[in-house]
């Protein structure tokens, strides 16, 4: 405690949160991504396999 | 396509728990670095996310072996989902370094060779995106693409040895001469217990990443094939 | 016999294929002709762009020397295939019954030997143009070396690179990346040789250089059937 007060860290804490920002802003993008181009790849497969049947 | 099977949706859930804890424990666990303050909290998901990086191209040079001397599809379909997910993590571990990087070393960005040979693999990996966007026919792509992705994971020790013998004998204008030394610190015990559990989570999120990314390779290659049928 | 011949067909076949490239760039001129005149419009737009006055010259000299040979290399390269494979000969050459390699070391030795009639012009003129000597054994030898590195590389790639959509732009983005090791080596062993520094500060780089040749080479030869392969 009392080597805390002698030697207050600098505050660096605006560059944490941004750095986290980052992390879970770029991780949540790709994960959306991920679900979205999957759920495109499925209608486009349901599509296909009844355009496949009708011929 | 099958549904999703249960042990993927297990791991799913053990990843997510497991990923949640590694979050407290960065926060609350870890004591305060002294000399930096709170960014170094970002150090560990900065090294986890470089490591899954890493981990992932050696995957993909792995399996570019493999598809070659198979000629198996599900080793592409694995070639490119591991390097996807690895540009995203490389990705995040670049930004992060640099935010780090600000503070500490009172500049966003120092040529230091890890940095420097990072963001040269980023690069080589996004050309291998584009490779693969601009060839048709998917039995090239994958030839192409395994070909590169050996390829570029072979020039990634010589890119990062001559980047830091360059650095070694012209010392960079800003900071120190050797930026590793400013800004290292001693790991202390819940330090160290946090980084390696990081890295161990990360390494499970990587898995399921992975596999997820294998499931959705085999469902695009499904759908190209079906409408190559349809169209012809 | 069987033994005696096959190598003799190798370098037939390699020879065939390196005389193939030169006599046809002998009746057309078309790409060394370009490879030049883009090489020698890259150093006209360094000099406005970096200023080179006799102090700046001394430093940036091997810089505004390798990028150029990069461009003008990528130049080549690409041409070099688009030609092979626009007039179906890239097909005609896979038909015949000779070794995949010996095509592939036919390509490199042929885009090898345009890149030297282009770097073997450039140099004097560069050297007329700002008073620098740049015939000096050492920076010879380091041009050799970058060189044969960098096309060993720019021929798998280009091969690559013309049987994609996008191929024009796609051969730099898919060599650059790779050749970062060749470039920065040859530019600090030919800055050392300009600035007379002594051999044990320059023998790295030229280690490095052997290095990724030796590495390049072998890796490339071994997957050139792939890229190839229809």
């Amino acid at each position: 405690m009392l080597m805390a007060l002698f030697q207050a860290p600098p505050d660096t804490t605006g560059y944490m949160i941004a750095g986290f920002a980052v992390f879970f802003g770029v991780m949540l993008v790709y994960l959306v991504s991920y679900f979205v181009r999957f759920k495109n790849l499925r209608q486009d497969l349901e599509v296909l396999q009844e355009i496949d049947s009708e011929e | 396509m099958q549904s999703k099977p249960r042990f993927l949706s297990i791991l799913d859930t053990v990843t997510a728990i497991l990923f949640v804890v590694a979050v407290a424990m960065v926060f609350f666990y870890a004591p305060l670095e002294r000399t930096m303050g709170q960014v170094q909290k970002v150090f560990y998901f900065h090294v986890a996310t470089a490591w899954v990086g890493m981990l992932g191209f050696m995957v993909a040079a792995v399996v570019g072996v493999l598809y070659l001397t198979k000629n198996d599809r599900k080793y592409d379909i694995a070639g490119l989902a591991a390097i996807e997910i690895s540009l995203v993590f490389f990705f995040i571990a670049i930004i992060l370094g640099s935010i780090w990087a600000r503070p500490v070393w009172n500049t966003w960005w120092t040529w230091d060779p890890r940095l420097t040979t990072a963001t040269i693999v980023e690069l080589i990996y996004a050309a291998y995106m584009m490779l693969r966007q601009g060839i048709e026919d998917p039995d090239r792509r994958a030839r192409f693409g395994a070909v590169y992705a050996i390829l570029g994971f072979i020039s990634v020790p010589l890119t990062f040895i001559s980047i830091r013998l360059l650095r070694t004998i012209h010392p960079v204008v800003i900071g120190n001469s050797d930026p590793s030394a400013e800004g290292s610190f001693s790991m202390t015990g819940p330090m160290k217990t946090t980084f390696f559990y990081s890295l161990f989570v990360f390494s499970v999120l990587f898995v399921d990443l992975f596999w997820h990314r294998i499931r959705m390779g085999k469902l695009a290659a499904k759908v190209e094939e079906l409408r190559l049928k349809v169209s012809s | 016999m069987k033994n005696n011949s096959q190598p003799a067909n190798f370098f037939r076949a390699l020879w065939a294929v390196v005389w193939k490239d030169l006599s046809a760039e002998w009746r057309s001129r078309e790409l060394l002709t370009a490879m030049l005149v883009f090489a020698l419009l890259v150093i006209l737009i360094f000099n406005f762009a970096l200023e080179l006055d006799a102090r700046a010259r001394a430093s940036v000299t091997s810089g505004v020397l390798w990028v150029t040979f990069a461009f003008a290399g990528t130049l080549g390269l690409n041409r070099s295939m688009a030609a092979e494979k626009d007039r179906g000969c890239l097909d005609g050459l896979l038909l015949t019954p000779v070794d995949r390699s010996a095509i592939y070391f036919g390509k490199a030795i042929g885009n090898l030997i345009f890149m030297f009639v282009v770097e073997v012009i450039v140099l004097p003129i560069y050297s007329v143009l700002y008073n620098i000597n740049l015939f000096r054994p050492g920076l010879l030898l380091v041009i050799v070396l970058g060189s044969i590195g960098y096309v060993a590389v720019g021929t798998l790639l280009s091969t690559m690179a013309v049987q994609a959509r996008t191929r024009d732009i796609l051969l730099p983005i898919l060599l650059f990346p790779l050749v970062v090791p060749v470039m920065i080596a040859a530019v600090k062993a030919s800055g050392g040789f300009l600035q007379g520094l002594p051999w044990d500060e320059i023998s790295i780089w030229i280690n490095l250089l052997i290095v990724y040749d030796v590495i390049f080479v072998a890796v490339a030869f071994m997957f050139f059937d792939y890229v190839v392969e229809e």
